[in-house]
Parts: C-alpha cells; structure tokens; sequence
C-alpha cells in the first residue's frame, strides 16, 4: 500500500438551521451536530475518526448556522485532538459540492493529496484508512463509500451501479422512484483536488445552456431563486451523476453498520449503534460498575463523569447519561438517552425515550415508547425543563420544552 | 396609585404563536396583550406597573421600554426564579406596590380580555371598606372554574369552591383584584395560591367582597377562547369606538382591519374578523371569525375560517383554512391546499391537505 507522503485534509458538512425541522424539539435550543450521540456531539464521531487519516493537516466543518453556535465546541475539540478543526460558515447554502468549491482557496492551503469529505448527520464507522487505501490504487478523482441495503429502503438514498471487478461507480441515481440498485452511497468520499475542476464545469456549463433537471413540485414552490443560481450545485445530483461511468469515480464498500441520522427518533438508535462500537473503539467509554457503590449496568451504557447514578438504579442496555444528570434509587433506564442535569426521582422508569436538558421526571413515573425509530410517534422525547409529575405514564409522546405533565398522556405531541 | 400583572410563564398553551413572542406580546385585536391592561391602569391614574414575570426573553425588555415612553407609565419587571404561584409574586413585589400611602393597589391576570372596569372597583372597593376586592363574572359552566360563593346584595365572600361537583353559584373569579397593602402581610414569600390560601382566610374575616363583572370577560390563553374574546372583544368596540370597525359591502358584522393592510376587491370580510398591519388581503378572500397577524399574505380566492394566521405567513390560492386551525410565525401553505384544524409551528412549509386535526412540527 503507498503511503500518501502529502497532507491530507477532512470535510465534514453539517448543514443549517433552516433545512429541516425534523429535529424538533431537540434542535430548539441546540445545533443539530452538537446533540449528543453516545455521549459525544453528533459531529464528534466523523471528527473523531478523522484520527485515522495520515498526515492530517486540517478539519473543516463547513455549514450554514450562525458561527457562535461552533466556536466554543471548534476550539475545544481542537485542543483535544491536537489537530485543527474550524467551522466555515456559508452565508447562503451553495449545496453539499457548491459548498466545497466555495471554500476551495482554504481546502488547498496545505496543498493536500486527499480531500476527506463527509456527512455529519452520517452514522457508521468511517473506515477511512482502508477506503484511503483503496483510494490510492483506483488513482480516479474520488471514491464513495457504498453499501448494500434492501431494495425498499434504497430508494430513500442515492442509489449507485458500481463495476463488480473494478470497482468503478458505473451509474448515480438519487432518490430514483424506480428501483436501481440496492447499493447505496453512503455519504462519505474520498477526493483528489480535481474535484474542484469538476465542480467548476458543471457551474459554467449552467451559464451557457440550462440543465435539465428533476426538480420535485416542493423544490419548485420554494426553490424557485435556487434553481436558477449558477453556483447551487448539489454533489449528488449535479457532479457524482454526470462524472459517474468515465473511470474517474470509484466506490468501497462497507459492511459495517450506516444509518441517516435526520429524527430524534434515528438519534436514539444511532447512538446505540454508536455504544456498541465502543466496545472495540473505545471500551474506557463504557460504563463498567465494578466499584462497591456502582449502580447495576446492562449492556453498553455511556455515563458522563459528573453524573450521579444511585447504587440501587440499573441502567441498560443501550443508556447514554449526560454531565450532571441525577438517577434517583431504583430507578431503572432502557434504551434512552439522558441528557444533561436531568433528574430521575425515585423508581422511575425511562424506556425508549430521550429525556431533555433540565427535565424532572417525578417518582414511579413512567417515560417510554415504543421503540419504533421511524414512526413519527415511535418513542417519547421529552424537550428542555419538562416536568413529569410522581406516578404519570408518557407513551409515545413528544413534549415541547417547558411543559409539566401531571396527567398520564399517550401517542400526543405536546405544545 | 400602583398594579401588578400576573404574567407567568412559558404561555404554553398558546403555541405556537409564543414559540415566537412571550405571551404579553402575542397581538390581540392588533394590540400586544398587555397593552391592553396596560392602558386601561394608566386611563385611571395607575402611575407604576410591575410585571410578575417567571420568564424573561430579552424582547420583552425593549418592547416595555417603548410602551413606557409613548404611555408616560412605569413599568417594572419582578421575576421569580422558581415559581411563585398566584400569591408569591405579589410578596416578592412589595417593596413597590407598599409605597406608604396606603392606597389599594390592583392585581391583574395577564391572560383575561375584558372591559376593565377599574374605575368601578375603586368605588364598590371604598364603599364597602373591606380589605380585598375581586371581580367575578357570571358562567353558564360553573363546574368547570373555582366558583366564588357570595351574597348577591352585599357583594361579601362566603367562601371559594374549586370545581364544584353541585351547584353552588354561577360566578367565578375573574382575575381582577384591587387590594389594600395589609392583604401582603398574609403572604409569605413561598409558592403560594391566593385562591387556595390568602383569599379564603380573607373571607372569613369578613373582609373579602366581590364585584359582578359588568362586561364582556374572556380568558385568552388558549387559541379557541382568544376567538372567542376578540368576538367579545368588538362588540364591545362596537358600542364604544364604532369608527374603529371597518364598514362597506365586503363587511360583515365587527372587523378590525390596521390601516396598513390592503384588501383586495370581491372579498367578504367578517364577522369577528382582526386584520393586523402591512397585511394583503387579494381579490375574492373569504375571511369569518379569524385572526390575520401582521404581514400575513392571503391570496386569491383563498377561505379562512374559524382560525389564527400567524405573523408573515402566506395562504395560498383558493386554499381553505378552518375548524381553529393556527399557524405560527412564517408558515406557508401552498396554493389549493386544505387545513382542517392544523396546528403548525413556526417556519414551515405546507404542500399537502391537513385533512383532521393535527400538530405539524
């Protein structure tokens, strides 16, 4: 394998606030990337994984919320990893290529040999060094990451036709309303400066002649400014389609486990995903319970430091608790997400639920969903500072912030 | 003399119009809510409010600011750092409501609508001399509220009962309190109800009297009663400041529509109809028993019914809105589409029918 004797530089796109509220009502307060996966910001995991790409000169997060949002978290994640990291921010979205090509000058300081771009809202287990590797011997100008998935949930992704010998990406479909191929891209690429020649044909061939494109009638109503500026270019749609079948794009498959992290319901599995990999990644992140006075853990659980669990409580599988949360005696938690300075009060018990920041959840209350991660009213989310009463039962709900609940509700958005 | 507002909290059950302004500022009948209080103390010489506040987004700061310039009136913030309950936020102002001229002082309920018949408080208040005064209007529901058991002649408090499963009287409390300064001896600084624990003690002393409101009176808290208070609402316009109401043969009964907004021709407008600033209103518009917020935009042919448009939104061509449908700030339905009852958060777009009653987030 040829080592790369360049420097190498890592992208990560984490988008905006307007795109989606799909994220509600976790995203009220907090930008999407920064919500907590296992413990870490959503962010941190491609960030973290970003270690294994050699000679790493640079991270660059590049998204379109206000830029106070990411100072504190760049400079602290910076000092941790010894490698820089910082947010660029888009002042109007130019698309996921239109994005890179706009910060090209930067990208290029270091004159990098690769370009790692990804995804933030990506769950898997970015093999960077092996698809490097592979990277390096295709010699084309990029390599996605691909993996195979049913055919009913494929069309929901870029579909991809990848050559079975080379390796080469042979055909891109986004979201094709037939069926294609059960390959999907996964939203995480390696790319040779060349990228950026690509981006810029396809920018300047929408100058001379309009393109044909698929646009859906949403796109249509609201877009209408969008689809007509020159610099809007989509990778996807807009590069990967039209490059793919020429020997210049190659693609690597994964086995391992992907997901799209767009709901809070997502969220909650993703960081299951995310807990069990520690067990190989970073097993001093799960919680063990082998001192005298540890509560009991099932199962992968991630507590922070400065939580306090009660040695009567049993906490797991699938647990993630946040800094300063308080679980109460007796209390039992599954599959939940905790998060920060939250209180259990005695012999609660939370099941399939994400309990927001400052929340209460009072004695012999029950919290719990489902644990359906797709349903729209699959698990309870409870927002910012709400109170669930002693002895109340939540099922399936989502609660915005400040509300208290002292009457048992089920399968309800709360306002 | 001096006031206290009861503001409270988050206005939950106003979403999702607060999930963009605190509840005080949310407009009523082009006006923010507590503008209107505001006023109507001001009219009788109330020369310093305070707003019991246990929530403080900085917006609401500036906006006091400028209703204390153009009204000539003080207004000061008390906020409470846990909750205080109905009585608790009246201790924690004291040092301002007790400014030793004994004078009563007036307690109002940020959420209630009504004629604010103030100046008639203060006399039934020096008539019977009592310590406490509270305003009760007359329900058709009675069981539904904490019924205010009274003698009708005298007006004098026999006691309170919460939810009454029997019959016990008709009249409840209306939220409107004028109250001598001892009343903030009998109230410690803790989470305290004045209903549960202040004015039943009150009332046994003898020393609790109670005013039937004359009036109109609407609890404007949730989205079905602030409709039904703007009705309330101007009728009562109707009679007092009829020149305020717009007229012509697109009106029908009470509309208020702010001298910015453009309608358009062939529209029916009203009845019970709030149209706010720099709205437009195209041609062939139905509108009955809704609320247009500021800068809304309600295209051709378009029907709304029975609902609240939030600020800046858009209804599209021929689209129907009905059955207490509320969109919040920015929120734009397509052209055609239909909402029956749909409640939508803030910065939304809508391109398929909201066929029953549902929260889009």
């Amino acid at each position: 394998m040829a080592s790369s004797e360049g420097a190498n530089v890592a992208v990560i796109m984490v988008g905006g606030p307007t795109k989606g509220t799909r994220f509600r009502p976790l995203s009220f307060n907090l930008a999407k990337p920064l919500f907590p996966l296992a413990g870490q910001p959503m962010v941190q995991h491609p960030i973290l994984a970003c270690k294994k790409i050699p000679n790493l000169a640079q991270i660059y997060l590049i998204g379109f919320y206000e830029e106070r949002d990411f100072t504190l978290y760049v400079s602290a994640i910076s000092n941790e990893l010894k490698v820089p990291v910082r947010y660029l921010r888009e002042e109007k979205p130019h698309g996921s290529a239109g994005g890179l090509y706009y910060f090209r000058d930067l990208l290029m300081e270091e004159n990098p040999v690769n370009i790692f771009v990804m995804n933030c809202d990506v769950c898997c287990s970015f093999p960077l060094s092996d698809m490097l590797a592979a990277h390096l011997k295709y010699k084309g100008i990029g390599t996605l990451l691909v993996k195979k998935v049913s055919a009913e949930s494929a069309s929901e992704f870029g579909e991809i036709v990848a050559d079975a010998e080379t390796g080469e990406l042979l055909h891109y479909a986004e979201k094709p309303e037939t069926f294609v191929s059960e390959w999907i891209n996964c939203g995480v690429y390696i790319f040779t400066p060349e990228i950026f020649l690509a981006i810029q044909g396809v920018a300047s061939e929408r100058n001379n002649h309009g393109t044909l494109r698929r646009v859906s009638s949403f796109e249509a109503l609201h877009f209408t400014t969008k689809s007509t500026q020159a610099d809007f270019v989509r990778l996807d749609q807009d590069i990967l389609t039209p490059l793919a079948g020429k020997r210049k794009l190659y693609t690597y498959e994964t086995q391992d486990f992907w997901e799209q992290i767009k709901t809070p319901g997502m969220s909650l599995k993703c960081s299951s995903l995310y807990l069990a990999q520690y067990r190989l990644t970073a097993p001093d992140l799960l919680a063990k319970g082998d001192k005298s006075n540890s509560a009991k853990f099932v199962g992968d659980v991630y507590v922070h430091p400065s939580a306090k669990i009660h040695h009567t409580a049993k906490v797991g599988p699938n647990v993630s608790i946040s800094g300063s949360a308080r679980i109460g005696p007796g209390v039992r938690l599954i599959g939940c997400i905790i998060l920060d300075d939250v209180e259990i009060k005695e012999n609660a018990l939370i099941s399939h639920s994400i309990v927001g920041w400052k929340s209460i959840v009072g004695r012999w209350a029950r919290v719990q969903g489902v644990g359906d991660y797709t349903a729209k009213l699959g698990i309870t989310i409870l927002g910012e500072d709400v109170q669930v009463e002693d002895e109340v039962v939540v099922t399936n709900c989502i609660v915005l912030p400040h509300k208290t609940l002292n009457l048992s509700v089920h399968d309800e958005i709360i306002l | 003399m001096k006031a206290l507002i009861l503001v409270g909290g988050f206005g939950t059950r106003l979403r999702p119009l607060t999930l963009s302004l605190p509840k005080p500022l949310v407009d009523f009948a082009n006006k923010p809510m507590i503008l209107h209080q505001i006023e109507a103390l001001k009219t009788i010489g109330v020369t310093e409010v305070v707003l019991a506040i246990n929530y403080q987004p900085d917006v609401m700061l500036s906006c006091l600011q400028e209703f204390e310039a153009s009204l000539g009136i003080k207004i000061v913030c008390s906020r409470e750092y846990e909750p205080m309950g109905t009585a608790g936020p009246l201790a924690l102002a004291r040092d301002t409501l007790i400014d030793g001229s004994g004078d009563p002082f007036f307690v109002l309920n940020s959420d209630v609508i009504s004629q604010y018949p103030l100046k008639q408080m203060m006399e039934f208040h020096k008539t019977h001399g009592g310590e406490a005064s509270i305003l009760v209007t007359k329900v058709d529901e009675p069981s539904k509220y904490g019924v205010v058991v009274m003698d009708e002649l005298s007006g004098r408090v026999h006691r309170f009962v919460e939810k009454p499963q029997v019959f016990v009287g008709n009249k409840i409390n209306a939220g409107m309190y004028l109250l001598n300064p001892e009343v903030l001896d009998r109230i410690e600084m803790r989470p305290t109800s004045i209903e549960k624990e202040v004015f039943p003690k009150i009332a046994q002393e003898n020393k609790l009297f109670a005013m039937v409101m004359p009036g109109f009176w609407m609890d404007i808290g949730q989205p079905k009663d602030y409709l039904t208070g703007l009705k309330l609402y101007l009728e009562s316009l109707r009679k007092t400041h009829p020149e305020k109401l717009m007229d012509g043969p697109n009106v029908l009964g009470n509309v208020l529509v702010d001298r910015s907004a453009q309608i358009g021709d062939r529209c029916l407008i009203g009845p019970d109809v709030c149209i706010g600033p720099d709205c437009i209103i195209e041609t062939g518009v139905r509108l009955s028993r809704c609320t247009i917020m500021r800068g809304v935009k309600v295209k051709r042919h378009a029907c709304i019914l029975g609902s609240i448009i939030g600020w800046h939104s858009t209804v599209g061509q021929w689209a129907r809105v009905e059955n207490m449908t509320v969109f919040g700030e920015d929120v734009h339905l397509s052209d055609e589409m239909y909402s029956n009852g749909g409640v939508v958060l803030p910065h939304k777009q809508i391109n398929t029918s909201i066929l029953s009653p549902k929260i889009l987030m």
